[in-house]
């Protein structure tokens, strides 16, 4: 059996609005955590229930929550509550879809988030769309197990540098060299690639808070496609 | 230092190797990982503490309506209810406390999960039950009452990690059933009990609730949950007077969790929160989805 990684604010939390950790809690991060990946003006947002969370979300305000990730709102914040409203303030336009019968595979505790992003005209754009699942494994912990099409196993405990690439030689080098020559410490660093040469996704979680000019550094190498930050859900 | 554990008996050889308690042994294990003093992390457990004060104290002021009609103020009865059977002041808190913050959680308001929103009035509800009853000393700043908390914490960490806390994965055993083992350890511990005793008063209750479904009707966190809360308080406090009298577990805690994950892997779908089986299929309990559409 693997150590546990769990600390004590991971029991003693999250503080968050009512009425369940997994249900209301988990999915607001889930959510959250889609959003900061995904950082784009929003043009729509679909958001499926599986498993458990199909049959009871109404109840548990999981769309409600969902919603709140989405609009950057944390399990925590009082607002969580008049997210349908804020939602509609906000123009973000979305469905929530219960699916009945999902995968085997599947968590029993899933959500897949799909956002769609307006291009500079504002119009839909093909090229601008994730889709996101998560686990929500109870007492408010999550994992996001696939983004925008790579596995991944992305809890949210750190902070995490999500770097989409050509898979070539030297690249995950030359990023940890930049993280390593501003002293951070790689805390983790998992590639999820498509194909051999093909396009990879390097998910490096990393202790502390990198600034936004070594995350520049590394968007500007030639094999990086895109950059985002991912901050951690921890208080 | 070595931080690294998964099961009780590993925890115990960390203990023993590092010369630390409990509670300072997981503080300067989450020191060290969050990159946190070990003083404000003690003051974050306080802020938390705090917030289940606030909810304790809004369940109790204030009668808790829900939406569906199923909560209707009971800590509020419980509170002024001059019917009490039972003339033990902790015992009457207990009861009253962890209902109050589960209500409070049932109608959308502030809690902590701890470890889990629909589990979240049990341990702290015993724990402040103790303080009011018996200690008036402790609180969120004293360090004895964070400890009570970061022992509970222990529970739940070594319960997460051998089983789940999750219902949906291995139904309200994990859930109210943990919370009830983490308050007993908690309150073991300010009572004196050391890691050993502590985590046996947990055996002792999460055994009596192995097997415990998670069936909420409608999906939602109320029935059977909230007044769950108030049981589970009183089963804590079971454990803890048969530990406190010198009974201890046959079986040990680490081995209790391994039957408590066979057990939630072997149940069905239908009674790990679906709202498909147990209560919520019954008659009454499936016209509650025409109440809350």
């Amino acid at each position: 059996m693997t150590a546990t990684t769990t600390g004590i604010l991971d029991i003693l939390g999250p503080v968050m609005i009512g009425p369940s950790s997994s249900h209301t809690a988990g999915v607001a991060r889930i959510a959250f955590l889609a959003r900061k990946i995904f950082p784009y003006p929003l043009l729509r947002a679909r958001v499926s229930f599986y498993g458990s969370l199909a049959r009871t979300y109404r109840g548990h305000g999981s769309d409600k929550a969902a919603l709140a990730g989405l609009l950057g709102i944390l399990p925590e914040d009082e607002r969580l509550g008049y997210a349908r409203e804020l939602a509609e303030r906000e123009g973000l336009a979305y469905e929530i879809v219960p699916v009945y019968e999902g995968p085997e595979r599947y968590h029993p505790n899933t959500a897949v988030i799909e956002l769609w992003a307006a291009d500079e005209s504002g119009e839909k754009s093909a090229e601008r769309y994730i889709r996101i699942r998560g686990a929500s494994i109870g007492g408010g912990e999550i994992r996001l197990q696939s983004i925008g099409g790579f596995e991944a196993d992305l809890d949210g405990s750190l902070d995490a540098l999500l770097v989409l690439h050509r898979d070539e030689i030297g690249v995950i080098a030359i990023i940890s060299h930049i993280l390593a020559a501003n002293r951070f410490n790689i805390a983790s660093a998992v590639s999820h690639r498509k194909d051999k040469g093909d396009e990879a996704l390097l998910v490096i979680e990393v202790d502390g808070v990198v600034p936004a000019g070594i995350v520049a550094q590394v968007r500007e190498l030639p094999a990086v496609r895109e950059v985002v930050y991912v901050p951690s859900i921890r208080a | 230092m070595n931080w690294k554990f998964s099961t009780a008996s590993e925890l115990f050889a960390r203990l023993d190797e590092s010369g630390l308690d409990l509670p300072a042994y997981l503080l300067a294990r989450e020191s060290f990982y969050a990159g946190k003093t070990e003083m404000e992390l003690r003051e974050e457990i306080a802020r938390r503490i705090r917030v289940t004060k606030a909810a304790l104290d809004r369940g109790i002021r204030e009668p808790q309506v829900s939406f569906s009609g199923m909560t209707q103020g009971g800590a509020a009865k419980l509170a002024h209810s001059e019917s009490w059977p039972v003339e033990d002041d902790l015992f009457r808190r207990a009861l009253t406390y962890a209902l109050a913050i589960n209500e409070v959680n049932a109608c959308g308001g502030k809690v902590v999960a701890f470890p889990t929103a629909g589990s979240c009035g049990i341990a702290p509800g015993l724990l402040w039950a103790y303080r009011d009853a018996r200690d008036a000393a402790l609180g969120p700043d004293h360090p004895r009452f964070q400890d009570a908390f970061i022992v509970a914490s222990a529970v739940g960490m070594l319960i997460a990690a051998r089983a789940t806390l999750a219902g949906a994965a291995g139904g309200c055993q994990a859930e109210c059933g943990a919370a009830a083992a983490m308050a007993a350890a908690g309150l073991a511990w300010l009572l004196g009990e050391d890691e050993r005793g502590s985590l046996d008063a947990a055996a002792l209750a999460l055994k009596n609730t192995l097997g415990l479904v998670c069936d909420p009707i409608a999906g939602l966190v109320e029935v059977p949950c909230t007044k769950r809360n108030a049981f589970m308080a009183a089963e804590a406090l079971t454990a803890v007077c048969l530990k406190r009298a010198g009974i201890s577990s046959v079986i040990p805690f680490d081995e209790v969790l391994g039957a408590m994950k066979m057990i939630g892997d072997s149940m069905p779908s239908t009674l790990k929160e679906s709202a498909e089986g147990g209560l919520a299929a019954t008659p009454t309990g499936l016209s509650y989805w025409e109440k809350i559409k």
